[in-house]
C-alpha cells in the first residue's frame, strides 16, 4: 500500500501553509527558459513538471544569500551593539524563527543539506543556520527526467535519492503524487492529508555514470602542481555562479554595510574564484591566478572535504556547468581527469 | 543626516514635511555663491546640506545615488557657468556625463524631478537663493521619497516585460567549420599566433597547439563573445593569439583599441560571417560580415527581415511609469547574488580592481541587498556609458535571468541621441566619456 496526495491537493497543502504564515518556496517559472527555486505568493506560482532542474539551489532557505549578524552604532571611541536593521533576521536570540518548506526541490538539492549540517557545526555551532535548518522543512519531488549536465549517480546519489528530505513525492503519471514520508516532520507536514492507494510512483533511472569520484579524487591529491590546471582553467572568466548556484558550496564573507544602510554587520556568499577570496592584507595573494582557484574548487569537492567528513562535497546536480557563461563546472572537469 | 532621521522616521503625514536636500557643489563658483548669499543675509529655507568638492567634473555619479539612500528627497548638483571652470573644462566633462547618467536613472526609474542640476557663479549669491527656495519649495510638494529602490522590497505586483514567442532554433554546423580550423592549424603550426581563442563543443576552447586544431568549431549556438579573454593575464602570458569574433564581437575590439588595452598589430582577428546564434541580440542584429578581421571565413545572407519581429522590452520598459520601473528593477534585482558574471564576460570590464571589490572604504555596498544591488548596476552600467557594445553577454551570463542589458541600451541611446556616437562603429570617431564639446545639450542645467 502507498499513500498518494493530488496535484490539487498539494497545491491546497501550499496554499494552506501560506496562508498559516510559513515561508514556502519552490521552482517558479521565472521567465521563460528560466526556472528558479523562489518564494511562492500563491500556489499557482510552483511548477512541478516540464523542467530538469531549478538553476539556483535550496541552500538560500537556510543560508541566505545575505544574512545580519548584527547591527551597530558608533559614538565616538565607542561601538554599541543594536538589534539588526530587518524583520525578518535573527539578531534577536528570542525572535521567533519564521517557518519554512521548501516543496518539490530536487533530490541533489536536499542532499546538500546534510553536507551543510556538517560544515556548520563542525568547530563552531553557527547559531543563524541551525536555527534557520530546525525550522525547515523539505518536501522533495524525485526527478522525472536527466539533463545532459546532471551526474548525481556519478557521486552516489540518484534521482530517487531520500538523503535531506523529510518527505518524498513521486510522480503518478495521473497527476498525483505518491508520498513517501521520512522524517516526523514530513508525517506531520502530509498527516491526514493522503488517501490511500497500491498506486507506486517511479523516478528516472537518471543518467549513466560520467565518471569515478575516487580517480579524480586520487588525480588531485598527487597533482597539486600539474599543467592540467592552467590548461584547464584557461576558458574560466573568473565569476561566482559555480558557487552560487551550488547546493554544497558554502563559503562566506563577513562585510560591513556602512552609515548608508544603516551599520549593520552581513554574512554573505563568497566563491573561491574571485581574486579577493584570498588576497592578503599586505597585497600577496596565494592564490594568484584562476588555475589556482580552480584547482582549488575540485580539490575542496573530492579531497579536503572527503578527508574531513567522508563524504564529496557534491551532489551531481551540475548547477556550475549547466549556468557557467562558458561551459565549465566539476562535469567537464572530472570526466577531463577520468578520461584523459 | 544622523542615522536616526531616517526617511521613515522623518514624517509620517505630508503635513509638516520639510523635505531633505544634499548639494554637491564646486569649490570655485557656487559655493562661494552661496557664500555670498549668506554674508549678504540673503535667507534661503535651511533645508539643504552642502557638500563642497573641487569641481563638478569631479563629482562621482555614485554621490548622488548615495544622496537618497542616506535620506535625501532631494539632491542638487551645481558648478561654475560654461566657460567659467577653474580647471578650464571640468564643467564640460560633468555636463557630458550628467546627460548620460540622467538616462540611466530614468532607466532605473529614479524620480527625476528631485534631481537638480544649475550652475550659480561667485557672484550669483541671488540665484543660489532663488534655486534652493524653489527646489525645497517643490521638492515639499512631492513628499517624502518613499519610491527609492521600491522601499526595499520586491513586489510580486511590479510588471514584468513582455517576451515574444520562443523563436525556433535548429542546431546546424556551419561549412565555414573546415575552414576555420585549417586556418587556425597553420597560424600555430607556422607560428603566427601562440594561442587560438575559439569555440569548442562545450563554449569557448583556447588552443595552443596546431594538432588541436581539429577541436574548434563553428556552428549557430557559438554564442560567447571571446574578445574577454584578450583581458586576462593566463591568456596574455602565452603569446599572440588569434581570436574568432562575429560581427558583433568584432565591435569590441574597436572600443579596446581605442582605450589602448590592445595592440592590435599583435592580434590575428578572424572574423566569421554570421546569420545570428539565437540570441535575443541577433533579431535586430544588421551586421552580417566583420570589417577589420585580419581574414573573414564563412558567407553569410544577407539581413532576413523578420516578419514577426520580437517585442521591443527596452520601449516597454520606458512606457512604464518611473515608479513602477523601480518596482520592475527591484523585482529583477531581488534575484541578484552578485556572483558578478556579468562583469567578468563583459570585454569592456578590464578594470585590474572594480571598484565593487573595494572595500577600505567601501564604494559599492558589498551585500546581495536592494541598495547594494542597485548601487553595483548603477556602477556597472554608467562605466560602460557609451562603449558597451552591445554583445549582450551580460544578459547571456546573469544566473537569475536579470536582462542587464536594457541598461546598457539605455546608455547607448544616449549616446547615440545626444553625441551621435555608436560604440565600436567607426574606429576614427572620438570617444563621448573623457572629451567634451561647447554645444553639448544643457537644457536640463537650470
Amino acid at each position: 500500500m502507498s499513500e498518494i496526495i493530488s496535484q490539487s491537493g498539494l497545491r491546497q497543502l501550499v496554499a494552506d501553509r501560506i496562508a498559516a504564515g510559513t515561508i514556502v518556496s519552490g521552482p517558479t517559472q521565472v521567465k521563460p527558459k528560466l526556472v528558479l527555486y523562489a518564494v511562492l505568493g500563491s500556489p499557482d506560482d510552483l511548477l512541478l513538471e516540464g523542467f530538469v532542474r531549478p538553476d539556483n539551489s535550496i541552500k538560500e532557505c537556510v543560508f541566505p544569500k545575505q544574512e545580519e549578524l548584527y547591527g551597530y552604532r558608533i559614538q565616538g571611541n565607542n561601538i554599541e551593539l543594536t538589534d539588526g536593521l530587518t524583520n525578518d533576521d535573527l539578531t534577536n536570540d528570542d525572535a521567533p524563527v519564521p517557518k519554512q518548506l521548501v516543496v518539490a526541490a530536487r533530490p541533489c538539492d536536499a542532499a546538500a543539506l546534510p553536507i551543510l549540517d556538517h560544515i556548520f557545526n563542525w568547530d563552531f555551532k553557527d547559531e543563524f543556520y541551525n536555527r534557520r535548518r530546525a525550522a525547515t522543512t523539505v518536501v522533495t519531488l524525485a526527478c522525472d527526467s536527466h539533463g545532459e549536465n546532471c551526474f548525481c549517480t556519478s557521486v552516489g546519489l540518484h534521482p530517487a535519492a531520500e538523503r535531506g528530505s523529510d518527505a518524498m513525492l513521486f510522480e503518478l503519471g495521473d497527476g498525483s503524487y505518491e508520498v513517501r514520508c521520512i522524517t516526523d516532520k514530513g508525517r506531520a507536514l502530509f498527516d491526514g492529508k493522503t488517501e490511500e492507494s497500491d498506486k507506486v510512483g517511479r523516478a528516472d533511472a537518471g543518467p549513466e555514470k560520467k565518471f569515478d569520484p575516487e580517480t579524480v579524487r586520487a588525480f588531485v591529491d598527487q597533482h597539486f602542481e600539474d599543467p592540467f590546471w592552467s590548461q584547464h582553467a584557461l576558458t574560466c572568466v573568473g565569476c561566482g555562479v559555480c558557487a552560487f548556484t551550488c547546493p554544497t558550496c558554502h563559503c562566506f564573507d563577513i562585510v560591513d554595510a556602512g552609515p548608508s544602510a544603516g551599520n549593520a554587520r552581513y554574512r554573505t556568499w563568497d566563491s573561491c574564484q574571485f581574486p579577493m577570496f584570498t588576497a592578503h592584507a599586505s597585497g600577496h595573494n596565494p592564490r594568484a591566478g584562476q588555475p589556482s582557484r580552480q584547482r582549488q574548487r575540485i580539490l575542496h569537492k573530492f579531497s579536503i572535504y572527503p578527508n574531513k567528513f567522508g563524504e564529496i562535497l557534491c551532489t551531481g546536480c551540475g548547477n556550475c556547468t549547466r549556468n557557467c557563461p562558458e561551459g565549465i563546472g566539476v562535469l567537464t572537469v572530472a570526466t577531463e581527469i577520468d578520461h584523459g | 543626516m544622523s542615522d536616526d532621521s531616517t526617511r521613515d522616521g522623518t514624517m509620517t503625514e505630508n503635513k509638516g514635511f520639510e523635505p531633505k536636500i544634499v548639494a554637491y557643489v564646486c569649490n570655485w563658483c557656487t559655493y562661494l555663491g552661496a557664500d555670498l548669499a549668506g554674508t549678504t543675509r540673503l535667507e534661503y529655507p535651511p533645508n539643504v546640506r552642502i557638500i563642497r568638492l573641487p569641481c563638478t567634473g569631479r563629482i562621482d555619479f555614485n554621490l548622488i545615488v548615495k544622496g537618497f539612500e542616506i535620506g535625501a528627497d532631494a539632491v542638487l548638483v551645481s558648478g561654475c557657468h560654461p566657460g567659467d571652470c577653474h580647471y578650464t573644462a571640468g564643467n564640460y566633462h560633468a555636463r557630458r556625463r550628467w546627460i548620460l547618467f540622467r538616462e540611466l536613472l530614468d532607466t532605473l526609474g529614479f524620480d527625476l524631478r528631485r534631481i537638480h542640476f544649475t550652475w550659480i557663479s561667485a557672484a550669483e549669491g541671488k540665484k543660489w537663493q532663488q534655486v534652493i527656495t524653489e527646489m525645497t519649495e517643490q521638492t515639499r510638494q512631492l513628499g517624502p521619497y518613499t519610491d527609492l529602490y521600491a522601499n526595499g522590497s520586491a513586489q510580486d505586483s511590479a510588471n514584468d516585460l513582455p517576451s515574444g514567442p520562443p523563436t525556433p532554433f535548429e542546431f546546424k554546423t556551419l561549412p565555414a567549420e573546415g575552414a576555420l580550423r585549417e586556418s587556425c592549424r597553420k597560424l600555430l603550426a607556422d607560428g603566427t599566433v601562440k594561442v587560438v581563442i575559439g569555440y569548442g563543443q562545450r563554449g569557448p576552447a583556447i588552443l595552443t597547439r596546431a594538432e588541436d586544431a581539429g577541436r574548434l568549431v563553428w556552428n549557430n549556438r557559438c554564442v560567447s563573445n571571446l574578445t574577454t579573454y584578450l583581458k586576462r593575464k593566463e591568456i596574455k602570458a602565452l603569446g599572440k593569439p588569434a581570436v574568432v569574433v562575429k560581427p558583433c564581437d568584432e565591435k569590441s575590439l574597436v572600443v579596446l583599441e581605442k582605450e589602448s588595452q590592445l595592440d592590435r598589430k599583435n592580434i590575428h582577428v578572424i572574423g566569421m560571417a554570421c546569420e545570428g546564434v539565437g540570441e535575443p541580440k541577433c533579431t535586430f542584429c544588421t551586421a552580417r560580415t566583420p570589417r577589420f578581421a585580419d581574414e573573414t571565413l564563412g558567407e553569410a545572407a544577407g539581413p532576413a527581415s523578420l516578419a514577426d519581429p520580437p517585442p521591443n522590452r527596452f520601449a516597454a520598459l520606458m512606457a512604464m511609469a518611473p515608479a513602477e520601473r523601480m518596482a520592475f528593477w527591484a523585482k529583477q534585482f531581488d534575484r541578484c547574488v552578485k556572483c558578478y558574471a556579468c562583469r567578468q564576460v563583459c570585454p569592456m570590464c578590464y578594470c585590474e580592481r572594480c571598484i565593487a571589490d573595494k572595500n577600505r572604504p567601501i564604494a559599492i555596498d558589498p551585500a546581495p541587498s536592494a541598495k547594494g544591488n542597485f548601487a553595483w548596476q548603477i556602477a556597472r552600467a554608467f562605466h560602460l556609458a557609451a562603449r558597451c557594445v552591445g554583445c549582450g553577454e551580460c544578459s547571456r551570463a546573469c544566473p537569475a535571468g536579470i536582462d542587464l542589458a536594457l541598461l546598457n541600451i539605455a546608455l547607448h541611446k544616449a549616446a547615440q541621441v545626444n553625441f551621435g556616437y555608436d560604440a565600436g562603429v567607426d574606429p576614427a570617431a572620438e570617444p563621448v566619456v573623457g572629451s567634451y564639446a561647447l554645444q553639448d545639450k544643457e537644457d536640463f542645467i537650470g
